[in-house]
């Protein structure tokens, strides 16, 4: 059974001009132990979804439907109550720009064991300082940094204090929205590893989410394309990469380098993704894609199955 | 360790600072329209007692030398008599600095807790009746005329109601009673330190709960608030332990920008309610023309002021973990 | 030559810019409460401050300083003669009041005038200058910050006798244009790098001409909205100077007004007496506080409302 499963969740914001239809229609699953890539420009609604699974949306956000099911339990049900203990617990967070992830008046090893001590209320402080000590040792930081504070650490030390706090509970969950698009190529690569190596020694399902297609390449055993609060295109990686079927994925793909094969020239997509307040009836792709045809406008599309595990909401 | 570097360097500055104004107060006294002369030698003492004095000043030397002389004396300790009441300088203003900063430290430290404290829930209440309860009586008592406040209540409180002393700080009574106890005699000074310490709380706190109130709204916005959250932390330990430390901070800086202003207001409040503080001194011998006590009563307010900056300072680079490591 | 012919674009272009911002600026400025009520009441004080030539007019007895009802020379209160009652020399309190009003004009515009022009004349040569000037100018403006303005200009009351209302004035400027010059400094140095800068320095101007013909219109705007926030300290100090008894005897200003009263020992008689005075300075230090916040949020993007931006 699926760890976690998301059933046609369409998301939104109600501001001055009117309702923002952030996320529309989006379904996927994650095993248990995999991960999974969310993939799509700024803007195309993925940070609302990680914000919607964890019910962390700010007071103008709604869910206007779908379901989210985790572990079998549907936690658009749940109460306030109930999913501040399923926060951190089963499902943790690692945030875009960790930079400012970290209280600065708190020293890290206290803001680590705060979440440890909020969820095991038999554990006392100094058994929750003790595992501090091991998820530093986990993440590669150096034990005699716990005592200090987030601003004396650099970029990559406030990353994997992050990731370390994210772990503290054993979630079975994690989503990491961007968390390496403020680094340093180096560290980058040194983050991404590790996030591998974790995910293979714990058995945690991971979320990716991120911008730059290439590093999901890199970490994810599923791949999911989005735009406009769509989803677009979703499916194992190999057959994503190897076979890629809507037309924004193919020109993701053409507008990033490879390393092998042969030289092609980078194709930038041209046009802007589309008003969501008033989204358009039919594809949101329409306006910058090559292979538009009249129908594509007035037509909602409809999910074409490629293969078991590939689907496009286009061919 | 960092902070001692800090203290030490702001130590340096309000020295200088101190030095400086040392200096502009000498050079007004002396070169100001008028005879000098008259200013510093009490215009009741013999011409020979007068003479000696001069002396004793360097009144009949070079400026340089007069400087010197007056640094001397300060530092000495020597700041002349008082025209009006023929007491050494020193033992008057010596008198008068517990009284100041009994009612100036309680009334700064009152308002900004109570403004801190309120300020934060009015931001947890943002839009809500409490809110704007808030935010308006701050706005309102914090616009209205210190003199004037202080002149209504004791109108109201004082003189209609009769709840409590209309001026002054003790009862003579009580004090020259030699059976009288300790304890009396606190109380007494605290029945007749509400009315002026009201009146300074109402005047201040406004200002430190609009500021928090303010402040708490950035911090909300943080990212590590919603951090926070994504912890699955209950809602109040994420404004208490969270938002509040750090939406405190500008509140201690707001705090020592207006400790000028707090002196202006103490003053008056003293003034005003014969409070026998230095800032009553200050305008009573300004009034007087009672020139060797309206200096010291001018050296020694700035000498509280610049440390109280020095106070905050400090508080501040000890709340603020980034700049003690 | 290219050169000139880039400034001059520049220039139009950015004091075109500073227009559509101004109207910007209004647009922002109206939506605001605050900045509504601050504004009328502005307004009414204005209309006190101009009416307060009709009392005398209409009868000498009426004159606030010099005024002698002939039936009545003590404190008495509201009548039909005398709508808010007289004072202890049986002058017209509401003429006295109206009186006020015009001198909290002249004594809070003046002072913050010309405290602006001084802040941004110094702000304008720290952030253009740098290194010595701009450290030497900083320190001093906060020496000056540091001080209680107040008891200050008491000490120099105590040195000078007693002032002048238009001492006053320039005593509070000397004293308040810090605030401003480190707003116009932190203007200036970003605009210091700006190309038309450069352009002009390239073609040979010296840096006197720089600050005041190219950096200066770009500042002003910043200034004169500073300005409120000035006007309201500039009218408290004189208000508390007038009401400890250093004020210019010659002028009625509400400071003045309470300071009658209490030295009369009229404090707990004559509410009509005591009241007007506080709640008119107390009213006009409101409305331009109100008026400040909503100036806020226009200098201040972030401060808007949500939703209100692009």
């Amino acid at each position: 059974m699926a760890l976690l499963v998301a059933e046609n969740l369409s998301v939104g914001y109600q501001t001055q001009k009117g309702y923002l239809h952030a996320v529309e229609g989006v379904s996927f699953s994650l095993g248990a132990g995999k991960s999974l890539g969310l993939v799509g420009e700024s803007g195309c609604g993925k940070t609302t979804l990680a914000m919607a699974m964890m019910r962390l949306l700010p007071p103008n956000g709604m869910i206007r439907q779908g379901r989210i099911f985790f572990d079998g339990e549907d936690l658009l049900q749940k109460t306030d109550e109930e999913m501040r203990q399923v926060r951190w617990k089963k499902i943790a967070m690692i945030f875009q720009a960790a930079m400012n992830a970290l209280n600065p008046v708190h020293r890290v090893i206290d803001q680590i064991a705060e979440a440890i001590l909020t969820h095991d209320p038999l554990c006392d402080k100094e058994e929750a300082y003790e595992q501090v000590r091991g998820l530093f040792q986990l993440v590669g930081l150096p034990q005699d940094r716990m005592r200090d504070y987030p601003h004396q650490y650099s970029g990559g030390m406030k990353q994997r204090a992050v990731i370390a706090m994210a772990l503290a509970c054993q979630p079975k969950l994690i989503i990491a929205d961007e968390p390496t698009t403020a680094l340093d190529v180096l560290v980058q690569d040194q983050i991404l590893q590790e996030t591998k190596n974790l995910q293979k020694e714990f058995g945690i399902s991971i979320i990716y989410i991120s911008h730059d297609i290439s590093i999901v390449a890199d970490v994810c055993h599923d791949v999911g394309i989005m735009y406009a609060g769509q989803l677009v295109e979703y499916g194992a990686r190999e057959e994503i990469f190897d076979s890629p079927r809507h037309p924004y994925t193919k020109a993701l793909l053409s507008s990033y380098p490879t390393l092998t094969g042969e030289k092609n020239r980078l194709v930038p997509i041209p046009g802007e993704t589309p008003n969501l307040i008033h989204p358009p009836l039919g594809c949101r792709f329409c306006d910058r894609c090559s292979r538009a045809s009249v129908s594509c406008r007035t037509e909602t599309p409809v999910w074409i199955e490629i293969s078991p595990r590939h689907k496009a909401l286009c061919d | 360790m960092e902070l001692w570097r800090y203290i030490s360097r702001r130590l340096i500055q309000i020295v200088v600072i101190f030095f400086v104004i040392l200096t502009v107060l000498f050079l007004l006294f002396r070169l100001a329209p008028g005879d000098p002369v008259s200013r510093m030698v009490d215009p009741n003492l013999t011409p020979e007692d007068a003479e000696l004095l001069i002396k004793e000043l360097g009144l009949d030397q070079p400026l340089w030398m007069q400087y010197l002389y007056y640094l001397k004396n300060f530092f000495t300790g020597h700041f002349g008599n008082s025209f009006h009441y023929g007491q050494p300088v020193v033992q008057i203003i010596w008198d008068r600095l517990p009284n100041t900063i009994l009612l100036f430290t309680t009334s700064i430290i009152l308002s900004a807790l109570v403004g801190v404290f309120l300020g934060k829930i009015a931001s947890w209440h943002k839009g809500e009746k409490t809110d704007t309860c808030m935010t308006l009586g701050a706005l309102v008592t914090h616009t209205v005329f210190l003199p004037w406040m202080a002149l209504i209540m004791i109108w109201v409180f004082a003189y209609k109601l009769g709840w409590f002393p209309i001026t002054g700080m003790i009862s003579e009574e009580i004090w020259l009673d030699p059976e009288v106890g300790l304890w009396r005699k606190v109380l007494d000074v605290l029945h007749h330190m509400i009315l002026p310490l009201t009146t300074l709380f109402l005047i201040h706190f406004g200002s430190y709960l609009l500021i928090m109130r303010s402040s708490m709204l950035d911090t909300l916005k943080e990212d590590y608030i919603l951090t926070g959250r994504a912890k699955g932390l209950p809602e109040k330990v994420i404004r208490d332990h969270h938002a509040a430390p750090n939406a405190a901070l500008p509140v201690v800086t707001s705090v020592g920008l207006s400790l000028a202003l707090s002196i202006n207001g103490g003053a008056l409040t003293e003034t005003v309610f014969s409070w026998p503080g230095i800032g009553r001194e200050l305008v009573f011998s300004v009034s007087h023309n009672d020139y060797p006590l309206a200096q010291a009563s001018f050296l020694l307010i700035a000498v509280v002021v610049l440390l109280s900056n020095l106070v905050v300072d400090i508080l501040y680079a000890y709340l603020d973990p980034r700049i003690r490591y | 030559m290219t050169v000139t012919t880039l400034n001059t674009d520049r220039k139009l272009s950015e004091r075109f810019h500073w227009i559509s911002r101004l109207l910007e600026g209004w647009s922002i400025y109206r939506k605001s409460l605050l900045g509504k009520i601050g504004l009328t009441l502005l307004a009414l004080f204005a209309l006190m401050a101009l009416c307060s030539f009709i009392p005398p007019w209409v009868d000498p007895m009426y004159q606030p300083m010099t005024g002698v009802d002939p039936e009545i020379s003590y404190s008495v209160g509201p009548s039909m003669r005398h709508w808010l009652g007289t004072d202890f020399m049986g002058r017209d309190i509401l003429s006295q009041l109206l009186a006020g009003a015009r001198i909290a004009f002249m004594v809070g515009v003046s002072a913050a005038f010309m405290s602006v022009v001084l802040g941004t004349a110094i702000g304008m040569i720290a952030g253009y200058m740098g290194r010595f000037v701009d450290t030497i100018l900083m320190r001093l403006a906060d020496m000056i910050m540091v001080m209680p303005t107040l008891l200050v200009v008491l000490i120099l009351a105590a040195l000078f006798g007693q002032l002048n209302i238009w001492t006053i004035v320039l005593i509070i400027a000397l004293f308040r244009w810090p605030g401003v010059s480190r707003v116009i400094r932190a203007q200036t140095l970003s605009l210091k790098h700006r190309p038309f800068i450069e352009a002009a320095r390239v073609a040979g101007a010296s840096h006197l001409r720089i600050i005041f013909r190219h950096i200066m219109p770009n500042v002003l705007p910043l200034s004169f909205l500073y300005m409120t926030f000035r006007v309201t300290s500039a009218i408290i100090i004189e208000a508390a100077l007038a009401f400890l008894g250093f004020g210019d005897p010659g002028t009625v200003s509400w400071g003045m007004m309470l300071q009658w009263v209490w030295k009369t020992g009229h404090m707990f008689k004559a509410p009509y007496w005591l009241l007007p005075p506080g709640i008119c300075i107390s009213l006009i230090t409101l409305s331009f506080y109100m008026l400040g916040r909503a100036m806020d949020e226009v200098l201040d993007p972030r401060l808007r409302k949500e939703g209100e931006t692009d």
